[in-house]
């Protein structure tokens, strides 16, 4: 009896405890996605997010001040926020975030860490549904200007733009700052103008010549000086780079523009210091019985003028082929007896 | 906007009315006293605003404060937040006896303002590769760059350059500017050179010099109150000379413009 009474409780407990075990397998899921949350951390610099269950706010901040684990260091993930910041309080008003943070979060005078450090709390938080903003406070205190780049008396609505690669219309922009196109070319839409840019760019520093904007491009953008001409002498004159096959005008030993051109193929273009003779609108060229437009020839029969195609290499049969955009300018910039220095060097 | 407003230090004495002069001054024992700021230039001062008080204080300035007490042969108590020049001016019932002040001109019959302890004049970077410009002629060729309301654009536009002046609007887009030889000089506050330059010295030309602009920010003492301008001028004096105040810019600013040579 004993035994029987005793196997009949156990019995139900056994079905209670597979019921509870049932209903806690079915609400978990439901539970977990439901504060499961991204705190930011950095990745080389970037903002990357990462995913952490938090049961409210304060735990989410407390998840963001506690760092990445260890697996996730070894990945490469680093924190702005030092080490052992606490927070003194967490406090959500009409949408908006208040945390009130220990002295520690202002710690350290490297301006981008202390940047860094807010960004990566307003992500964190901006992640929470229904937040529009975050303040920060700092010992009971409003923080004015320790975080530079925010204005922390009011709240933050958006972190601020890490620096990533720049847009169209910013490269275009450095295009044009470094000489390698019109500032009327800086439109912000893509287009021959900016790809002919490009190539010229990729010349003058060597890259592959493919006129395509990509990583090694934007990063020797962010880098790059204007470049300088290879000889010194006043006044306005033209140096013609053989091995990077681009033409430079040059003021007073100042680069005003660069363009992409195509010279003599088989070395058909002569190296040396001459200076512009003749200058033709609208040139015949007898032996190859071809137009040749904003001709402005140098020596003998060598002219810098427009042609098509203007491939990436010399291409020529000694004159300087140039874009149908660039020639004229050329052609007004090279007045009678402007010097033109062609100059070999590789490329 | 010429003036520059780093609000930076009242000093209010807490106890009693002291006694004046350097003598008493060093003499005295520690008199608590507290420091206004304005926390109006981030790169000159910067904390954290509680109540009527600024906590966690620094910033070129506030180190500033705090040696010059010390050279009063004071301590400060605290930091108090005074948000503009005329609330700190205004206030002639206030019980700050000194303000050492960023303010380059004051106008008040309750205070007088000592000899600058940093320059308002504005500095040249050149680009990288120009040939160094050593005097103000020199500059007349070239195309000038300034950020947009700064001193810079003043002294730009007074230059009388040949090709127009191109003003932008923040040092991002300055810094560009001039690395990509679009500009050949960038005209940026001294004080603020140290930190354009910062991490960029290889794609810009050196900071070849200074151009007068405006006659510093001073210490803006208050009469009556304790303290007197010889006492502060003496003690800045002192500072400059032993080299704490160029220290001070190097390590906060990142360079001392006092050093910068004047164009002319």
């Amino acid at each position: 009896m004993a035994g029987t009474t005793g196997r009949e409780p156990n019995g139900a407990g056994v079905r209670t405890l597979g019921v509870a075990l049932a209903l806690i397998a079915l609400a978990v899921p439901v539970d977990a996605a439901a504060k499961t949350r991204h705190v930011w951390f950095l990745d080389a610099a970037q903002p990357t997010p990462v995913q952490r269950t938090a049961p409210g706010v304060p735990a989410l901040v407390r998840s963001l001040l506690a760092g990445p684990t260890k697996r996730e260091r070894a990945e490469g993930l680093r924190s702005a926020i030092p080490i052992g910041t606490t927070i003194r309080g967490v406090r959500i008003e009409r949408r908006v975030v208040t945390v009130d943070l220990v002295a520690r979060f202002a710690s350290g005078r490297d301006e981008r860490l202390l940047t860094a450090r807010v960004g990566q709390l307003v992500r964190t938080l901006r992640g929470v549904p229904g937040v529009l903003g975050v303040r920060v406070r700092i010992e009971g205190g409003v923080p004015v200007g320790l975080f530079p780049g925010y204005d922390l008396r009011r709240p933050v609505v958006e972190p601020l733009a890490e620096a990533r690669a720049p847009s169209l219309r910013a490269t275009q922009r450095l295009l044009a700052d470094l000489g390698f196109m019109a500032p009327t070319g800086v439109t912000g839409r893509e287009g021959d103008e900016t790809s002919t840019a490009i190539l010229a760019f990729e010349k003058w520093k060597g890259l592959p010549r493919d006129g395509v904007l990509d990583k090694d491009v934007t990063s020797a953008l962010l880098l790059t000086t204007r470049p300088s001409p290879s000889r010194s002498r006043l006044g306005r004159r033209v140096e013609i780079h053989l091995g990077r096959q681009v033409a430079l005008q040059i003021v007073d030993d100042r680069v005003v523009r660069v363009f992409h051109i195509s010279s003599g193929a088989g070395g058909a273009t002569p190296s040396g210091s001459f200076r512009v003779y003749r200058k033709e609108r609208m040139s015949w060229s007898v032996p190859f019985s071809s137009w040749m437009p904003w001709a402005s020839y140098f020596v003998g029969g060598i002219a810098m003028h427009e042609y098509w195609p203007v491939p990436s290499y010399p291409a020529s049969h000694g004159c300087i082929r140039m874009m149908a955009r660039d020639a004229p300018l050329m052609y007004t910039f090279a007045t009678h007896g402007t010097p033109v220095d062609v100059l070999w060097e590789g490329a | 906007m010429s003036r520059v407003f780093s609000l930076a230090v009242a000093v209010l004495a807490l106890g009693a009315s002291s006694a004046s002069g350097s003598s008493a001054a060093a003499a005295a024992p520690a008199t608590p006293v507290a420091v206004a700021l304005g926390l109006g230039h981030p790169l000159l001062q910067a904390g954290v605003v509680r109540g009527r008080d600024v906590i966690l204080a620094r910033g070129f300035e506030v180190e500033l404060a705090r040696v010059l007490a010390r050279r009063l042969g004071t301590r400060i108590d605290r930091f108090a937040y005074v948000p503009s020049t005329r609330r700190l001016l205004a206030s002639g019932t206030s019980s700050w006896q000194l303000a050492v002040a960023g303010i380059e001109r004051a106008s008040s019959t309750g205070a007088r303002l000592s000899a600058s302890y940093l320059t308002t004049d504005v500095a040249v970077v050149a680009r990288r590769g120009m040939e160094r410009p050593r005097r103000l002629a020199d500059l007349r060729s070239g195309v000038g760059c300034a950020t947009r309301g700064s001193a810079g654009a003043t002294v730009l536009s007074s230059l009388r350059l040949r090709t127009t002046p191109v003003v932008v609007a923040g040092h991002n887009r300055l810094r560009d500017l001039l690395r990509t030889g679009a500009c050949d000089v960038a005209l940026v506050p001294a004080f603020e050179v140290g930190r354009f330059v910062a991490g960029h010295q290889a794609l810009l030309g050196p900071v070849v010099g200074r151009i007068r602009h405006g006659d510093g920010l001073g210490v803006l003492v208050r009469t009556g109150a304790g303290q007197d301008v010889g006492t502060v001028n003496a003690a800045l004096t002192q500072l400059r000379r032993d080299g704490t105040l160029g220290r001070l810019a190097r390590g906060w600013l990142g360079l001392d413009p006092a050093t910068l040579p004047r164009l002319r």
